[in-house]
């Protein structure tokens, strides 16, 4: 077999078992904890037979390996099931809100990237100065915030005070055309910021710690004694290798950031995925968290196949291996 | 390669310690953020002295930080100051136990798998697999599932921040398996628990060092998102609860002291912890020392 | 910096592509009329799961589908059933109860809304026993529906039983059977477009954890010249109160539909632009002791804990004084046709709760208290009870739990106190057939006391309202003595909104509220 196949097929074994550990992991939680679906139905009128018809109709009264080797057949035929509590497939229920989701993470990886990578750079150039210091204290910081403090807060601010920026939801109901567009920017900008701010400073010190190893290799040395200018030091060659953990962070933070927006999704009501798992688990709608699970392990193998991607043109070894 | 303070492995091993130790002393980043995390454990270890533990109610409810209540009372007249100091026990008990038991699962499967070559595709398969889970959303399910208590919250948190550690711990350990003096140990006969703990494990130690500080903070962070979200403990104080109840009253845009405390107490205990182990890898490092 | 593009580019890619698909399109014009275009936003906690109303799940269901498919009777503010799409309804023998419905109301395709509507409604009900229908275990007796004609609805019991005319007239949703139908079993249709709506508004777009928009219905009976005031309907999704205080300060919502923290009223009283209206509540807070677990079993005991605690200071602290006590009564006063003044609260003495525990020869009692951690008054007012019961020499260990844990384990009866809330009291014997006949579904405090069985079963089965009102003040003159429920307070509730609206009409209950079909079809923007 030739290396670029053998590599491309272990990948893709790798993807499949990704799926299935997520899989089963969220099958078997859900059934050997205790939890009861039949009694989330929150009705002071039913009764016991009433309850356990319910499980029936839900198929939960079946042996264990039965469901399980039901919801993998399911799961081959790209089936998700069919909602507890909303009548309609589960792949709808995912679908109707994982592109906000999409929206919310993408756009805040790129403003932390994009403001993450310069204060690296500030800092790594200059360490243990003033400026160093603060961009620690400010990475640190931020990174400690407590999401729904700073969403409230933002929200006070940038909405009841200012009147700059509208307060909840992904959109203003019936806004159509161009003025959706609008819309839609003008209600991503203070969740972006409040998981831009929590994320920034991972980013900005690993950067930071990986710069300044790098400016201290033999390579960088070298071309800094060829007298090259030293901003093209930095920020050609050093960064480049400096940018490989930051690659790596960005495979292992998405798959958390994806379902881990639950609390910027709560407070900005942003009708993201991590709410849905969140009402999901009130209502213990089985399908659709498992479900759920599934997609965020499918984010995650293909960030992670991106992630290898983003390595090839970052690292010669890697291109030329 | 340095190696941690723990043991002598070489004969430099203890100037290589002293030398991170002054390091280290000479960041006041680092030195601040030492004496302030002293001080949080001191409180949370004699808050009964500090101030009486926050009971029953009053009658001046959600009142601004004044004289009598300087960080101002919640929404059943309690006072904020007393919950937040008692709240620290809760907190730093959280994030030291859930931490100290992720970081004991996490090392322990990452040395076996560094020291047992045959095991460590399964072990780093399976740590791989882990991280790829969604934590956050899996922790809240299990608690809604499991039940709101200290241990298991505790528990829960551990064992979905152990695979985090042992990823950390494994490239660290397997690159330590690979050193001369390790073959040269296991050719002079010495027993595998023998090598493990005299040379293998001071060779993670200052990865692991890192790790607690890391891992604590995340964990005060993570018990305050579970809180906020009604899945924690309500029998005693913490600094998640204090958040928690803000937010049911409905207080946190028009009584902005009900959450600003705790936050600022999470913010500083997690700032001063990480703080902490940066200048700790800062000092360790020659390169990034600062001589 | 060429390096951070793949991940970078697709992910702004596959995300602007995916959004730009959820781009809604512009709705067809004829929406509009000259009697006002007017569009009321409402912000509401919960989301919507389900839009088929004989599925029972969030409030903001209720509140949707309440505009599209009519109750039968309404509430008025006493608490009294009164008429909407039923003109007439009652017994025209002990085991025929009957509805006699309006001819002038239309289903939005332009089918009438007729009696077999309705006998379809009830018979698919008892039929497909959709989850967590409030209507199917109030029909325990009912054997059948039939519609003799376009306008009477025939309901056929297996034994006389009072209340189904008034539960099954005041809790069903009445929907389309031309629409139901066709699409099997009520318990698995999702109904989720091509509403067909009988008004005041219709359903015309759902973005799930985000918005609902509905338009105006017409002709609709109770509106002016037949037509809602309002050409939209606008449900906004905010998870979280504050955010949601802030969006109706800030103008992007005009009324917050669920009640507010007692906490934030005086605050929103006095805020400029909003206006806050009182409603009475419908239901009571409520402890019951768990009458299986020694020694709740022991009356004394009981009494014990119900002198422990200073009910006063729960309603001033944690209900801000929003709250009337209905003398430790199972009967709510805004019911008032039903409620016996001679009842008094138990009154707080630790001494002689500590008296009665002594003489039960009782001594360090340890219980345990649940209450959900979804609540937040239950959560606030069971600290408040802990640290009295505790200068009772009781210890309460408090159990607040997540809602899943919570109703399991009142579910198993896995307690020795429950604490909790009872949202809607509409008729007494109803509410005291399920909270103290043995087996009954919200039997908290596991009562079978046969004498008390025997009060309520007389009042289900007579239809004499004297007779059942006499029955009645028995029973709860027996739940008050026996402590066999130990109601605390009812809670009023406070609502806010944007004060350029005006002419709501306000109904007990979060249910209803200013959200009632009929207050929303009647609502006007301010000058």
């Amino acid at each position: 077999m030739p290396p670029v196949v053998r590599f491309a097929v272990r990948r893709l074994g790798r993807a499949v078992l990704t799926l299935w550990f997520a899989s089963t992991v969220t099958f078997l939680l859900l059934r050997l904890l205790p939890g009861n679906p039949a009694l989330a139905v929150e009705s002071p009128n039913m009764t016991v037979q009433a309850r356990n018809i319910l499980l029936h109709q839900y198929g939960l009264d079946q042996p264990l390996l039965t469901q399980y080797g039901k919801y993998l057949w399911q799961l081959l035929h790209g089936n998700l099931g069919v909602s507890f509590t909303q009548q309609v497939p589960v792949s709808s229920v995912l679908l109707a809100r994982l592109p906000w989701t999409l929206l919310l993470t993408g756009s805040s990886l790129l403003l932390t990237i994009a403001v993450g990578i310069p204060l690296g750079v500030l800092a790594a150039t200059r360490p243990h100065r003033v400026l160093d210091r603060l961009v620690q204290v400010f990475g640190v910081g931020v990174q400690s915030l407590f999401v729904p403090t700073v969403g409230i807060f933002l929200l006070f601010v940038f909405g009841l005070q200012l009147h700059w920026l509208p307060i909840g939801g992904a959109y203003t109901p019936g806004v159509y055309g161009g003025a959706w567009y609008v819309s839609v920017l003008s209600h991503l900008v203070l969740p972006c910021v409040s998981l831009m701010l929590v994320q920034l400073g991972s980013y900005a010190l690993t950067l930071r710690a990986t710069l300044i190893e790098s400016l201290g290799e033999d390579y960088t040395v070298l071309a800094n004694a060829k007298g090259l200018p030293r901003s093209k030091v930095v920020w050609k060659h050093a960064l480049r290798n400096a940018l490989l953990p930051t690659t790596t962070l960005v495979g292992l933070n998405l798959g958390y950031l994806v379902g881990g927006a639950v609390l910027t999704e709560t407070v900005f009501a942003y009708p993201g995925v991590g709410r849905g798992i969140y009402e999901a688990v009130t209502q213990l709608d089985y399908p659709v968290l498992q479900g759920a699970f599934v997609l965020l392990a499918a984010t995650v193998v293909l960030v992670n196949m991106l992630t290898d991607l983003a390595y090839g043109v970052l690292d010669p070894r890697v291109r030329t291996a | 390669m340095s190696v941690g303070a723990l043991d002598s492995v070489t004969t430099e091993a203890p100037t290589a310690a002293r030398a991170t130790w002054s390091a280290f002393r000479r960041n006041p980043l680092g030195m601040i953020s030492l004496v302030v995390l002293a001080l949080i454990v001191l409180v949370a270890i004699f808050a009964p002295l500090v101030v009486s533990e926050p009971q029953g109610y009053g009658g001046a409810v959600l009142r601004a930080p004044s004289g009598s209540h300087i960080f101002g009372t919640d929404n059943l007249g309690r006072d904020i100051f007393a919950e937040v100091v008692w709240g620290t026990r809760i907190s730093v008990l959280v994030a030291a136990a859930s931490s100290a038991l992720a970081i004991v699962i996490g090392v322990l499967v990452a040395v076996l798998g560094a020291y047992f070559p045959k095991a460590d595709t399964v072990i780093g398969t399976i740590v791989d697999l882990c991280l790829s889970l969604p934590v956050l959303p899996l922790m809240i399910l299990v608690t809604a599932l499991a039940g709101t208590s200290l241990l298991t919250e505790i528990l829960i948190i551990a064992f979905f921040s152990w695979p985090e550690v042992a990823r950390v711990v494994r490239s660290q350990a397997l690159s330590a398996v690979r050193l001369p003096y390790m073959d040269a140990a296991r050719l002079t006969g010495g027993s595998s628990t023998w090598i493990i703990r005299k040379h293998l494990l001071p060779a993670v130690a200052p990865v692991v060092i890192v790790s607690v500080a890391l891992t604590s903070s995340r964990a005060v962070l993570t018990a305050a998102s579970l809180a906020f979200l009604g899945l924690g403990g309500v029998t005693n104080w913490s600094w998640g609860r204090i958040l928690f109840e803000s937010e049911q009253s409905g207080a946190m845009s028009s009584a902005w002291w009900t959450t600003l405390f705790p936050s600022l107490a999470m913010l500083v205990l997690v700032v001063s912890a990480t703080l902490i182990s940066i200048t700790y890898n800062d000092a360790r490092n020659p390169r990034s020392r600062e001589d | 910096m060429r390096a951070r593009f793949p991940i970078a580019v697709v992910a702004a890619v596959a995300a602007a592509a995916t959004v730009a698909a959820c781009s809604p399109a512009p709705p067809k014009s004829g929406a509009g009329g000259s009697t006002g275009d007017a569009t009321l936003t409402i912000a509401t906690t919960t989301d919507v799961v389900n839009f088929n109303p004989l599925i029972g799940n969030s409030r903001t269901d209720d509140w949707i589908t309440d505009l599209m498919y009519p109750r039968l009777l309404t509430i008025d503010a006493d608490g009294n059933k009164k008429p909407y799409l039923a003109k007439d309804f009652g017994y025209s023998n002990p085991t025929t109860g009957y509805f006699d419905i309006r001819d002038d109301m239309k289903w939005s395709d332009g089918q009438p809304v007729t009696a077999s509507d309705v006998a379809y409604t009830i018979n698919a009900i008892l039929k497909d026993k959709p989850a967590g229908n409030t209507t199917y275990g109030q029909m325990s007796n009912v054997v059948n529906a039939t519609a003799p004609s376009t306008t009477k609805v025939e309901i056929h019991l297996s034994r006389a039983d009072s209340t189904v005319v008034s539960e099954v007239g005041f809790w069903m949703n009445v929907v389309p059977q031309h629409v139901f139908e066709p699409n099997g079993s009520v318990a698995k249709f999702p109904n989720n477009s091509n509403w067909v709506s009988a008004g005041p508004y219709k359903l015309v777009s759902a973005v799930k954890g985000q918005s609902y928009t509905l338009e105006r219905v017409s002709p609709y009976p109770f509106a002016p010249n037949n037509t809602p005031t309002l050409q939209k309907v606008v449900y906004r999704v905010y998870p979280d109160i504050n955010s949601e205080i802030l969006a109706l300060k800030n103008g992007d919502v005009d009324l917050i539909g669920n009640s507010l923290p007692p906490a934030q009223v005086k605050s929103l009283q006095s805020t400029a632009g909003i206006k806050v209206q009182e409603a009475p509540g419908l239901g009571y807070e409520h402890m019951a002791y768990n009458m299986n677990h020694q020694p709740l079993n022991k009356l004394q005991v009981r009494q014990a804990l119900a002198h422990g605690v200073d009910y006063n200071a729960i309603r001033s602290v944690v209900l801000q004084g929003q709250a009337v006590t209905t003398g430790s009564s199972p009967i709510p006063p805004v019911l008032k046709d039903w409620v016996d003044p001679s009842l008094k609260e138990y009154n707080y003495d630790p001494n002689q709760s500590k008296q009665l525990l002594a003489q039960a020869g009782v001594s360090n009692l340890k219980l345990n208290l649940i209450y959900s951690l979804a609540d937040p008054v239950s959560s606030q007012a069971a600290t408040i009870i802990k640290d009295d019961e505790a200068k009772a020499g009781i210890t309460i260990n408090l159990q607040g739990q997540e809602r899943n844990t919570y109703l399991a384990n009142t579910a198993s009866g896995n307690y020795d106190i429950y604490l909790g809330n009872f949202a809607i009291m509409d008729d007494p014997t109803t509410n005291m057939s399920l909270t103290y006949l043995p087996g009954g579904a919200i039997n908290y405090g596991l009562v079978n006391d046969p004498a008390l069985s025997g009060l309520i079963k007389q009042a289900q089965a007579t239809t004499d309202k004297a007779a059942q009102k006499q029955l009645i003040t028995q029973a709860a003159t027996s739940v008050h003595d026996n402590v066999y429920d130990n109601v605390m307070y009812m809670q009023n509730l406070y609502f806010a909104y944007s004060n350029k609206w005006t002419g709501f009409t306000v109904k007990p209950s979060e249910l209803l509220s200013l959200l009632d079909p009929q207050s929303l079809a009647n609502v006007k923007k301010t000058g």
